[in-house]
């Protein structure tokens, strides 16, 4: 049967149309249901922009009242770090690209051995985060009253609390993205572990890889925004 | 049925002049290995470039150079990682049209922050800063509230009462 569909003029759908066990019965074609649920994960994606957006919005806002306050204290974050996490991500998004591959092809080792790769970075990247909270922390680095690093012996002119709001939000909120990420990515694994995903059927696979390159995203304006300010 | 009938009533649809099969349907692309490690090197080279940029000193144009880069990276992930250069063309527009409602936002919002001040300035619009303000002072038990001179006197600090009334009176001094 699927010989039929290849014919070059013609675009070929996803799987070539094989039935796979994951069918459900509202769809006329698994390429259907993954188009469906592809273009699901997009407007998702769309939805989680315009979530992060009024928060660098934020951030642009802190940077244009308040240039040399974001200047001094954006020298207490831990740049190192920040640029570790930078290619732990980076990285964790090429494990992540290259297990939807190997669902694409079939090679059954190579995606449990991505997505593991994948959750590995993850869990880095939160390790790495930890540390730089915990510094923070015992700084008083913290957003708005929370915020006492004077009585550490840190003295930033202007208003430091009103960075470090920022810092935490959008950090935080992306951290919590990455903590999802990690879940997510767990409950493939064990479906990649069950054999579910092949040729045929990666839908789960591609779509967290979308959410897991769009937490990637992120954090490429997030880095040099909050940790490279000149 | 014949294939050639089969075929005809099949290819409802067209795409650039083309007859598409199953054009509700998601269209995989396998990607090379050797395209996704490029990929991720010219990430890297990249990432290294954001970093040299930030200790080059460049001034004012530094924010715009880092996000050059960043948009770079976040086009290389887009189009290979995402797969969005050889996927379907709604896609796209999906996420091109989320860029530009964030593009609307941001600049809306900067355009009103920049040009409030003057627009304040030229209608005299008066703000109450609750910041440099004195608490509103406690009301005391009414004692009859006499407008006698020592009343006055006692009263320039603490007549922000009763609030709803349009006040003329200048703000007090910063």
């Amino acid at each position: 049967m699927s010989h039929d569909h290849d014919s070059p003029k013609a675009h070929r759908p996803a799987g070539a149309g094989e039935p796979h066990a994951f069918m459900a019965h509202h769809f006329n074609t698994p390429g259907q249901q993954a188009g469906a649920a592809k273009f699901g994960m997009w407007v998702f994606l769309a939805t989680e922009i315009l979530m992060f957006s009024g928060l660098f919005l934020a951030y642009f806002i802190v940077r244009m009242h308040y240039p040399d306050m974001v200047l001094a204290a954006h020298e207490h974050l831990n740049k190192t770090a920040g640029g570790i996490n930078t290619v732990v991500l980076i990285t964790s998004s090429l494990t992540m690209a290259l297990a939807v591959r190997a669902a694409q092809v079939g090679d059954q080792p190579a995606i449990k051995r991505n997505l593991l790769l994948t959750i590995g970075f993850a869990f880095t990247f939160m390790v790495v985060k930890y540390f730089e909270y915990t510094a923070k922390i015992e700084h008083g680095m913290l957003p708005g009253k929370f915020y006492h690093a004077w009585d550490h012996g840190y003295y930033i002119e202007g208003s430091p609390h009103i960075f470090f709001a920022v810092y935490f939000c959008m950090t935080g909120l992306h951290g919590f993205h990455v903590l999802i990420g990690i879940g997510v990515l767990t409950w493939i694994y064990l479906r990649a572990g069950k054999g579910h995903f092949g040729p045929s059927y990666y839908t789960p696979v591609e779509n967290v890889g979308l959410y897991w390159h769009l937490v990637d995203l992120i954090w490429i304006f997030l880095f040099p925004l909050l940790y490279l300010v000149r | 049925m014949s294939d050639a009938n089969h075929d005809e009533a099949d290819a409802r649809l067209f795409l650039h002049g083309k007859p598409v099969e199953g054009y509700e349907e998601c269209h995989e692309h396998i990607s090379p290995m050797k395209a996704y490690y490029a990929v991720f090197g010219a990430l890297l080279v990249l990432t290294g470039l954001t970093y040299a940029v930030s200790y080059m000193s460049l001034g004012p144009a530094s924010l715009p150079v880092a996000m050059v880069v960043a948009v770079a990276k976040a086009s290389l992930v887009c189009m290979y990682f995402m797969h969005l250069k050889y996927d379907d063309r709604y896609h796209v527009f999906v996420f091109l049209s989320t860029i530009i409602f964030v593009g609307i936002f941001f600049t809306f919002t900067i355009f009103d922050l920049n040009s409030r001040t003057r627009l304040i300035e030229e209608q005299g619009t008066f703000f109450r800063n609750n910041y440099d303000r004195e608490p509103p002072p406690t009301p005391e038990p009414a004692e009859g509230h006499g407008e006698g001179a020592a009343g006055h006197a006692e009263g320039e600090a603490g007549h922000a009462e009763p609030a709803g009334a349009p006040s003329a009176e200048a703000p007090p001094a910063h």
